[in-house]
């Protein structure tokens, strides 16, 4: 039993009814105001902080220390949960709050250090390259191109999604009391794997048509043209719409990690090379009483169950490490590992009447 | 009529219904229960009341599943077993005749047996229904006396005293669990249970259930105190659920037990019988049922495979279990002496036996390694995740205690993180 979950399923803000739908109506248009208004100016300069995204920076990381603190009441006895939990506050905070106000201050253009391409797809954006000093181009470059893809194969996507991005921070901080939200039914599976793949494909289509543009696009009037909408378009249907206004505004109707599972071209990135990589998600065999624990509160909508009942170790491209799996199962029956795959060797022989 | 009727819904009469539609895609397979429409986990029934999971998140299949499959679903409360008609009477309706039968009928709650037990405000938490009745009765604020020493007792205390109901628990024996935890393991869940708020009573035999004037519960008279309660709680065991075969030509052991052979076989042709009702035979050639999960789920199988009519043979193997005290994490693997006898006098130690036990420095955890001459034959771990497999195997390995304290660390299963298993100074062989 996990203290913080009691009643669960007997609180209305957290099973869908009229208090959920009113939270995420707040929201949603909170999203719209703030991405599509600039309803939020003039409050931010009453308050001294320059304008209305570093308002937004403001109160996002403080709704990630106040929900991480609340986590941290809920499932700090695992110490899994603590350091991730302290890790994603950390980069929130300094990467994605403090460093690019310092670098404002300064006068530079500012810079969030914890996101990279494809999430954030402008980072490959030549024009956008070029307003940056050398070292930071080198870093997005070395980050998106080499650290995050080795990292990823070698820690699992979960070092991303789990221990920095502030998407999933927010996620597993602030919106924690949500995460049983998520769908678990194959449908939701089959639109996965459809819809986050072709995100994908847009932000690689979106970056090769900027690019593009940045080369030949003075010569070339009408591609410049077509290049200018496909970036405004992804900017505003995947980068303001999905990922922002959606993906924290159906917190309450549709768990937390409704961008990350569905739309993020990050995690599909991460997905596929965790899939081929060394983190997986082991089963103790034969110990699974089917409580179902592990599903319901997989914030990925993955069934872990059924992999748990049939006593098969895997390795899902959408996990994204959390671990709460692990740490609700009541039995211990799963962990997250890293390791290379073992040979095929069979499993092992089962011994019956031993004397002992 | 060449259906097959299988009694019960629980994970024994599920997994056989899938093991024979796998072997005999089109015979017609009828489910009989009075609990629920669909398969559900028993153990997680303890989640539900909590209120952290959904009777729905608790039951492990879509619920197509019957429909897919093609099971009948009979509802009702089978009263009565003809095996030369081969029919079950029912409470409702006629009946249904069958060609093979398997009985799943499983466990119930033992009763309880003290005076005043009849009557409102005593509970079980087997079932369903159980759950439902304690829903009604347990409120925050209330008083409520748990009986019974074993798993089913910690749980109940557990999902009340979230609840905010104030609970003691009663506990006949001088420690918790005796028959899986010695004086220092359960001494120590104790001291955790108690930190919980748990009211915790050994060596208490309850005498009496106390009624006020108007047939409310009152109190428990324990050891000759009243421990005052709005309601009880009996978790002292449980019993094969079948009295309905009194009367029937089903050869059954006096505990209630189904007599089955190793294919699972009753001594009546065409029925079969399996789970938590069933008398198997254990490693150590005693005849008892096997009131686990995974056991209950292997029978199963097994059970469809000796009715499709392969030479499948049930065997248990070396036994291994894990269980939960609130957040005291328990694994045992081998052969870990009982302590206490049935009437809670400390039975003499096995002489061949060596003991290696520590409580590990830091951590409200303690692990014990069982060694009979230079063997490792258990293993009981309190307070962290331990994988049984590699235990298991190191037993059937016969491993000296000094090969498996080296290697102990591999069989860890805890987060990722935790503490990495040492040889303390507290580590002492006894």
């Amino acid at each position: 039993m996990q203290a913080g979950l009691i009643n669960t399923y007997q609180n209305p803000m957290q099973n869908r009814q009229w208090p959920a739908w009113a939270l995420s109506a707040a929201l949603l248009l909170s999203y719209l105001a703030l991405y599509f208004t600039e309803f939020f100016e003039a409050p931010a300069r009453a308050l001294g902080l320059g304008g209305k995204w570093t308002l937004y920076g403001l109160l996002y990381s403080l709704a990630m220390v106040v929900g991480g603190a609340f986590f941290l009441r809920r499932h700090g006895n695992s110490r899994y949960q603590r350091i991730r939990t302290l890790s994603v506050i950390f980069f929130q905070v300094v990467f994605a709050f403090a460093l690019p106000i310092v670098m404002k201050v300064f006068g530079h253009q500012e810079y969030y250090f914890s996101y990279f391409w494809p999430l954030k797809i402008e980072y490959l954006y030549p024009d956008y390259i070029l307003r940056q000093p050398f070292l930071v181009v080198l870093y997005s470059f070395v980050g998106s191109l080499i650290v995050l893809p080795v990292a990823g194969y070698f820690l699992g996507k979960r070092f991303y999604c789990s221990w920095i991005c502030g998407c999933g921070g927010l996620a597993n901080t602030a919106g924690e009391s949500f995460r049983h939200l998520s769908d678990k039914s194959a449908a939701a599976w089959r639109f996965e794997k459809h819809s986050i793949y072709a995100v994908l494909a847009l932000a690689i289509g979106a970056t090769i048509v900027v690019g593009l543009n940045w080369a030949v696009g003075r010569d070339h009037p009408d591609f410049a043209a077509f290049a200018f909408r496909v970036q405004q378009w992804y900017g505003f249907v995947v980068g303001a719409f999905f990922a922002g206004v959606l993906g924290v505004g159906l917190y309450p109707l549709m768990g937390t990690r409704v961008w990350c599972r569905f739309a993020c071209p990050m995690a599909a990135v991460l997905g596929l090379i965790q899939k081929f990589g060394r983190f997986r998600i082991t089963v103790k065999p034969d110990m699974c009483i089917s409580c179902g624990n592990c599903s319901t509160y997989c914030e990925m909508g993955i069934d872990v169950r059924q992999y748990a009942m049939a006593n098969q170790s895997f390795k899902r491209a959408a996990c994204v490490g959390c671990g709460m799996c692990a740490h609700m199962c009541p039995r211990g029956v799963l962990k997250l590992e890293v390791r290379p795959d073992r040979a095929k060797g069979g499993s092992p022989i089962r011994v019956y009447s031993v004397d002992l | 009529m060449e259906r097959i009727a299988i009694l019960g819904a629980g994970v024994c009469g599920i997994e056989a219904a899938l093991a024979l539609r796998h072997r005999e895609p089109t015979t017609p397979v009828a489910i009989v229960t009075d609990e629920h429409d669909h398969f559900f986990s028993r153990p997680a029934l303890m989640y539900v009341f909590a209120g952290q999971m959904t009777l729905r998140g608790i039951e492990p299949h879509d619920r197509e599943l019957f429909g897919r499959m093609g099971f009948e679903r009979v509802r009702g409360r089978v009263t009565a077993l003809d095996t030369a008609a081969r029919r079950l009477a029912m409470d409702v309706g006629p009946g249904i005749a069958y060609k093979r039968l398997l009985i799943a009928a499983g466990s119930k709650a033992r009763p309880a047996p003290w005076p005043g037990s009849d009557g409102p405000g005593v509970h079980a938490f087997v079932t369903l229904r159980d759950l439902e009745r304690l829903d009604t009765e347990a409120r925050p604020g209330g008083r409520a006396v748990v009986v019974g020493g074993g798993l089913i007792g910690v749980e109940v205390a557990e999902i009340l005293a979230h609840r905010g109901v104030h609970v003691t628990f009663v506990i006949r024996e001088s420690w918790y669990f005796p028959v899986a935890l010695d004086a220092r393991e359960s001494a120590l869940v104790a001291e955790h249970l108690r930190e919980h708020g748990i009211d915790v009573r050994l060596e208490s035999a309850v005498q009496e259930i106390v009624r006020a004037a108007d047939g409310a519960v009152r109190a428990v008279r324990v050891a000759g105190e009243e421990v005052p309660c709005d309601f009880v709680v009996t978790a002292i065991g449980v019993v094969p659920n079948t009295q309905f075969l009194e009367g029937s030509a089903v050869s059954r052991a006096p505990s209630g037990a189904i007599e089955v052979d190793d294919r699972l076989r009753t001594n009546v042709p065409g029925v079969w019988a399996a789970g938590d009702c069933a008398n198997v035979t254990w490693a150590d050639g005693s005849r008892r049922p096997e009131q686990l999960w995974y056991t209950a789920r292997d029978q199963g199988r097994i059970a469809a495979l000796s009715m499709a009519g392969d030479e499948a043979v049930y065997r248990r193997g070396t036994w291994y279990n894990s269980a939960k005290f609130f957040d005291l994490e328990y694994t045992t693997a081998g052969w870990v002496p009982v302590s206490l006898d049935s009437e809670n006098r400390p039975l003499a130690p096995d002489p061949g036996l060596r003991t290696w036990f520590q409580r590990v420095p830091g951590a409200f955890a303690s692990e014990r390694i069982v060694c009979r001459g230079e063997r490792v034959v258990g293993f009981n771990m309190l307070g962290g995740r331990w994988n049984h497999e590699p235990l298991l195997e190191w037993i059937h390995e016969r491993r000296s205690l000094d090969w498996v304290l080296a290697r102990l660390p591999e069989a860890q299963f805890d987060e990722e993180f935790e503490r990495r298993f040492r040889v303390s100074s507290a580590a002492q062989l006894s």
